[in-house]
């Protein structure tokens, strides 16, 4: 017998005819790690998406996006109410930087981004109760003078960290410029009204009717509070210093459209109307006056073309398809008439500067022209009313001197909207006095707890270069066109103009975002890893796991990673319990005894549900 | 154990084929791979008619060739079922490169073999080259001289191969022709005594999806030995097992074989013949009309090959003066010059105390039968040598010399 | 005889992505039939197709590998990635080991001794088992119609042996068997076998189709038709070889689309319901050769001529395929459009308007 006496020494033990017990999913073929052929590892780091970095309070638009794509509405309203607190409304009026900075713009036509954000914002709306909750009362005090965008939100901000807030508002009801300078047509005044109760149900206390310098004083509000956010906002309108501007027929954009808004308006316009001025307040005001009864409404702007007007393009369209004829290159430079406005002199004009806001170079040499109106409106601009204000709170503008973190010296005092960012160089839209009014309630925040404030000095990445992404998962696909009422009969109600998205159509939009930079659980990574040393406990946001002890490095998750979120990094160290070089290769003798004793013990193991 | 009277045993007139088929269909097969060649085709034709006529549950599956048939085997037997196949001649050899693995593997196929010469040039007759050649494969293997015993050994080599002890592929080797065409009494048994003998096929370790398991990964080549070892160990291990199966077949069935080797007329014998297989037959007759003439002439059969009984062989064959080994195979440039059974034999006397001369006989070639008349002249070769003491010419090839 | 019948699962089809305007993978099975810890190369082609073809079947699953790259290099040192049973082959029993394993499956369901759905049982052969030696066993399972499919992981060579030419290997393919010489500059003179529409052709019961890596829904979604068919089919992969290929390890999935996008490995089912060809599926463009074959250093040999006769056997494929071919692609097969590989980069502009 030649197999008598023969023992098979430990290290050379083997399973029975070779036969091995089958890895597990969990630990993998742990004789077996292959980590250590690497030397490039890949990691997951999210980028910040051109969106997110355009939006003037920086709403996680990737985010909420994605959140739609999958049909979790009330996760994506939650996640935009983070920094927003009325997407009801700039889902309607915002300018919409994000869109302009959308990647897909590049590549075909721009997410319609405030489609989607209006469609949770109306989803909000609907809802019986907010999914946003005031935070733990810690006792502090804080009034917010004004309720228009910076100080709803600023308001809003301070509610959720747990300040008791009191909104001053000068006028009969609350929301400011939101409800003063903007139309109807665009916003209907019951969303506002909602947003408002919002707040109303977040425990704030909003005073209408109480002015400052008027009813409450600078003293009382120190007094009284334990700090103050001023968001009072640009509340006179600007003259353009022509002769006869106090003429009867000529009106002002902004008190023009927000006593429309109040109700209280008791203009009554003829058939001629002229509006003044390029910007958004103006085509609100050029398409308020058709509305109004105007039968021919003209625009004459100083910027030479419609491209340089400071004005949303959109709008812009929306107006000239309504029937608004334009007049570029034109200053007013008198108001002709007998006590009422007849007619409009003109002369050719344009900026001195580079900006809208440079002063303006007349040509009075040419021959005037002459340009009959029945009613004229002026929307250039506005300015501050700050006669309440300790001198040293004021700056050379003319608005609120603060440092770079909106505090007024070492005071609890905060300056935050319009009334700040006059002339600083940022645009004066909605959505940048809610980021401002955001900002500076954390900011307060902040110094109540007594920390200090520090600039932020991690360094972003902003996704901009398509090269970074793997373009070729995204076939090309329009845009989702929002519906609008015909340019014929719109010029004539209150109703809204653009209607909201259906819900197939705001999943639809969302789902062409391409997620620049973040990952977004698309399961690529995990699908074409070869070994696959990618593991997805559950299905959420960078939640893959790399095996490092397999992963070889082959980067090819990193180069089929359609938003660009993985990178890969030199591999500097062993860090985990991978083994060297050789055992990779050559299975240290021994250790298929355990093979032997697992395949001995198979008929013990559950067996595996199919 | 069933009693006789209980029992429905039938009488049955069939050939070797056929009862290799029925010794299919008693063991309830789940797979059968068939392709055909002469002369084992009739095995595969009456399994075919069996399945037609729902006698037999099985896959019945005609492969597209012999290394097809016997990968098919290793996959069912792989995966739990009972596999029987078969084949003869150059189909042994087509399928060559899996016999190895199917033992490696430790799959329990059983394959019928119906001995044919290999080519050149195309030859149907019977010839033990194309299993023999084989027999080195890790497979259990042996050969029946008639139809009932080719019946008995394919029961017998399931009950051996599946053995958890054994775990090995079975060739259950026939002559062509001379058992797979002549009819013989066969007696067909009960089911229940077949169910008493042959449990169902269980490997240890199939490929279950509720249990997973790989089969046949490749090794480091230190893994090499053990594994070999190992399937040494089952085919040594594998001969008390086969010990046990024949005694108790004997017990249920009434038929009792010597597992290894079959003794005629050797208690006071001086010359004897050593073969495998179906020239047992004539063999037989042959001695018996020498016997009457007062020659002291024996038979020593060899029922199982692997594995071998050396011990058994040398206990046997020590008792005697001279052996000849009667080849029915090919071993060009072999030890003798002739067949391979004849170093088989002298490597089992090697270390005998007493060690007959033995010649070798290239008989029985191409399908040619062994007449009494050769059997006559082999006994004249073994008697002069046995005279004079030594072997002049060892191998002798029969019918081409005086 | 009292027979049990035998219940066979049906796997749903997953949404494909690619025709919508997002990209997300649809829900993908939890179970991971392969799992990590094998000796395949960095960016492996079969392996990733192994990890899609076994995550698409499921856990009750058998698979199949003859002899090849994925044998020696998935289950080296008595160690294996598979999580469901799994059995070596000798490389020409790729048809008939599976067919086996599918017999013994029915015969031992009908029988009750055996017990749940049939399970799916894969064979994965390389193209040197399927399209050379172990040709004729599959050829045997597919006209036989056992319930299994069979899968050519196509990496266009003997990888595992070190780099030999296949008959599955293009025309001018550099491999240890078809060096390119002064007397032979091309390396492999020989156009490679149309396996899959043989496999059609002389099957025509059976469900066939060719997948690439490139296309992983799709290929995931073949595995599963092939599967739920009732009977055999066979689906042609392919599966990129970073070694024998000789080009950068990320780019894998990469060529896999390059290489359908260039009409080199054309994309198509057939249906055995309608005996019919179905080709329909269309790359997101069409492209040059010499784009697909820039990336790969076994093709750095090649001359403007060489160059010239891929396209000209490309523009066949499509046509093959009812595709309108664009100018810029029938240009590009005239050799003097085309200078040699280092003007691949010109060559792919010729074509940029496709």
């Amino acid at each position: 017998m030649s197999t008598k006496d023969t023992h098979i020494p430990d290290w050379l033990k083997v399973p029975f005819a070779g036969i091995t017990p089958a890895p597990t999913q969990e630990k993998g073929q742990d004789l077996f790690p292959t980590g250590n052929w690497r030397s490039i590892r890949p990691v997951y780091r999210d980028k910040l998406p051109p969106c997110n970095n355009a939006c003037g309070t920086n709403e996680k638009i990737q985010g909420y996006l994605d959140l739609v794509k999958r049909g979790k509405y009330l996760d994506a309203y939650a996640l935009i109410k983070e920094d927003m607190p009325f997407p009801s409304v700039t889902g309607r009026v915002c300018y919409h930087p994000c869109e302009t900075a959308c990647n897909r713009g590049k590549y075909d036509e721009a997410i319609s981004i405030r489609a989607v954000e209006r469609f949770l914002g109306d989803l909000g709306q609907a809802l019986k109760k907010d999914v946003v909750k005031a935070g733990k009362p810690n006792g502090k005090k804080v009034a917010v003078v004004g309720s228009g965008p910076a100080g709803h939100s600023a308001a809003y901000q301070l509610a959720r960290l747990g300040y008791a807030v009191t909104i001053l508002e000068k006028s009969p009801k609350a929301g400011g410029l939101n409800r003063g300078g903007i139309p109807d047509w665009v916003l209907p005044q019951d969303v506002l009204d909602r947003e408002i109760e919002r707040l109303v149900e977040l425990g704030i206390t909003v005073k209408t009717g109480v002015e400052v310098g008027k009813d409450v004083s600078w003293d009382d509000l120190k007094k009284d509070y334990d700090a103050v956010v001023l968001a009072v906002g640009l509340t006179e309108p600007n003259s353009v210093r022509a002769e006869g501007e106090d003429k009867k027929g000529v009106h002002y954009g902004l008190p023009f459209l927000r006593d429309i808004g109040m109700g209280t308006s008791k203009v009554k316009l003829g058939a001629r109307v002229a509006v003044i001025g390029g910007g958004n307040t103006a085509i609100d005001c050029a398409r308020e006056a058709l509305r109004q009864g105007a039968v021919e409404v003209t625009m004459i702007t100083v910027e030479g073309n419609t491209q340089e007007m400071p004005a949303s393009p959109e709008d812009l369209h929306d107006m000239v398809e309504e029937g608004v004829e334009l007049m570029h290159g034109r200053a007013v430079t008198a108001v002709l008439g007998n006590g009422s406005v007849e007619a409009l002199q003109l002369h050719p004009a344009r900026f001195s500067g580079a900006i809208n806001a440079s002063p303006i170079n007349v040509d009075r040499e040419a021959a005037a022209e002459r340009f009959p109106v029945d009613h004229v409106i002026i929307a250039v601009g506005q300015h501050a009313s700050l006669a309440w204000l300790p001198q040293e709170f004021k700056n050379e503008r003319g608005t609120i001197k603060i440092d770079r973190f909106g505090r007024l010296g070492n005071t609890n005092f905060f300056a935050a909207g319009d009334i700040v960012q006059l002339g600083s160089g940022q645009p004066l839209m909605v959505v940048n006095a809610v980021g401002d009014g955001k900002r500076v309630a954390f900011n307060l925040d902040k110094v109540i707890r007594g920390e200090s404030l520090e600039p932020r000095t991690i360094p972003i990445d902003v996704i901009f270069d398509l090269n970074r992404m793997n373009m070729t998962y995204f076939p090309h696909f329009p845009r989702v066109q929002q519906e609008m009422l015909p340019p014929t009969s719109r010029r004539k109600t209150q109703q809204e103009v653009i209607q909201a998205f259906t819900e197939e159509q705001a999943v639809e939009e969302a789902g062409r975002c391409f997620s620049c930079g973040t990952c977004n659980a698309c399961d690529n990574c995990y699908l074409v890893c070869p070994e696959p040393c990618i593991a997805r406990p559950e299905r959420s946001n960078g939640m893959y796991k790399i095996l490092v002890d397999y992963c070889k490095g082959c980067r090819v998750c990193i180069e089929e990673c359609p938003t660009g979120c993985l990178e890969g990094v030199p591999e500097l160290d062993f860090d985990t319990g991978v083994v060297r070089m050789d055992t990779a290769f050559a299975i240290s003798p021994g250790l298929h005894g355990r093979q032997a004793e697992e395949l001995r013990n198979l008929a013990s193991r559950p067996a595996k549900n199919i | 154990m069933a009693t006789a009277t209980a029992l429905k045993k039938k009488m049955v007139r069939i050939n070797g084929c056929v009862a290799a088929a029925q010794a299919a269909k008693y063991a309830d097969v789940d797979v059968i791979a068939a392709y055909p060649i002469r002369p084992y085709t009739a095995t595969m034709m009456a399994l075919a008619q069996m399945v037609a006529n729902g006698e037999l549950d099985a896959e019945y599956i005609v492969a597209d060739s012999e290394h097809s048939q016997l990968s098919i085997s290793h996959g069912a037997s792989s995966s739990g079922a009972r596999v029987f196949t078969g084949s003869s001649g150059v189909g042994v050899q087509f399928a060559y490169e899996l016999y190895s693995p199917i033992s490696g593997s430790r799959m329990p196929v059983q394959m019928m073999i119906a001995d044919r010469t290999l080519d050149p040039p195309g030859d149907f007759g019977s010839e033990h080259t194309d299993a023999l050649s084989t027999r080195d494969m890790g497979w259990i293997m042996g050969w029946s001289c008639d139809a009932q015993e080719a019946f008995d050994n394919h029961l017998i080599a399931y009950r051996i191969g599946e053995d958890p002890r054994v775990l090995l592929p079975q060739m259950v080797c026939q002559d062509g022709f001379f058992v797979s065409h002549i009819t013989g009494d066969v007696e067909l048994p009960d089911s229940g005594q077949v169910k008493e003998f042959l449990p169902p096929y269980k490997h240890p370790y199939p490929l279950d999806p509720r249990h997973p398991v790989s089969h046949g990964p490749q090794i480091m080549p230190e893994q090499g030995p053990p594994l070999q070892l190992e399937r040494a160990r089952a085919m040594e291990g594998s001969m008390a097992v086969i010990e046990e199966v024949h005694e108790e077949f004997g017990k249920i069935f009434g038929r009792h074989y010597d597992p290894w080797i079959e003794e005629f007329m050797t208690e006071d014998a001086e010359v004897v013949f050593f073969l495998q297989g179906a020239h047992a037959v004539t063999a037989k007759f042959a001695i018996q009309h020498m016997r009457d003439k007062g020659l002291k002439v024996g038979l020593v059969r060899l029922r199982t090959i692997r594995p071998y009984p050396t011990e058994r062989v040398r206990e046997s064959l020590s008792k005697f003066k001279v052996v000849g080994v009667i080849e029915t195979n090919m071993g060009l440039g072999s030890v003798s010059s002739g067949g391979v059974l004849y170093a088989e034999v002298c490597a089992a006397l090697y270390e005998a105390d007493k060690r007959p001369l033995v010649l070798s006989f290239m008989a029985g070639m191409g399908g040619e039968a062994i007449v009494l008349k050769e059997f006559y002249w082999m006994t004249e070769k073994m008697q002069a040598v046995q005279k004079s003491g030594k072997i002049e010419k060892r191998t002798h090839w029969v019918g081409f010399e005086e | 005889m009292a027979t049990i019948e035998v219940q066979r699962q049906v796997l749903p089809i997953l949404g494909n992505p690619n025709q919508g305007a997002r990209f997300y993978n649809p829900e993908l099975p939890s179970s991971e039939p392969f799992v990590p810890g094998h000796r395949t190369c960095a960016g492996c082609g079969p392996s990733i197709q192994y990890r899609m073809t076994s995550k698409a079947a499921g856990d009750n699953t058998i698979l199949v590998g003859p002899t090849g790259c994925m044998y020696v290099a998935n289950s080296s040192y008595l160690c294996t990635p598979y999580n469901v049973p799994w059995a070596h082959t000798q490389i020409g029993s790729a048809g008939s080991f599976t067919a086996g394993v599918a017999a013994a499956y029915e015969a031992m369901i009908r029988k009750g001794k055996w017990k749940g759905q049939f399970p799916n049982i894969i064979c994965e052969a390389g193209d040197g088992s399927a399209s050379d030696i172990g040709l004729a066993s599959i050829s045997g399972a597919l006209y036989r119609n056992h319930d299994c499919l069979i899968i050519c992981y196509d990496n266009e060579q003997y990888a595992n042996t070190g780099i030999q030419a296949s008959s599955r290997t293009p025309y001018g393919g550099m491999t240890t068997f078809s060096p390119p010489g002064p007397l032979v500059p091309e390396g492999k003179k020989l156009y490679p076998k149309d396996l899959a529409r043989m496999m059609a052709a002389g099957h025509p019961h059976c469900y066939v189709a060719t997948a690439s890596v490139g296309y992983p829904i799709d290929l995931m979604n073949k595995v599963r038709k092939g599967l739920n068919h009732k009977g055999a089919a066979y689906l042609m992969v392919y599966t990129p070889c970073q070694k024998g290929f000789v080009y950068e390890t990320p780019r894998s999935i990469d060529l896999g689309r390059l290489v359908v996008e260039s009409g080199l490995y054309p994309m198509w089912e057939w249906n055995p319901e309608q005996r019919a060809y179905d080709y329909s599926f269309r790359p997101a463009s069409m492209r040059p050769v010499s784009e697909y074959l820039k990336l790969q250093g076994r093709f750095g040999h090649l001359h403007a001529e060489h160059i010239a006769n891929l396209q000209k056997f490309a523009n066949e494929q499509w046509r093959m395929m009812g595709v309108q071919l664009p100018e810029a692609l029938l240009e590009a097969a005239d050799a003097k459009n085309l200078v040699n590989m280092a003007a691949a980069e010109e060559a792919a502009t010729v074509a940029e308007t496709v």
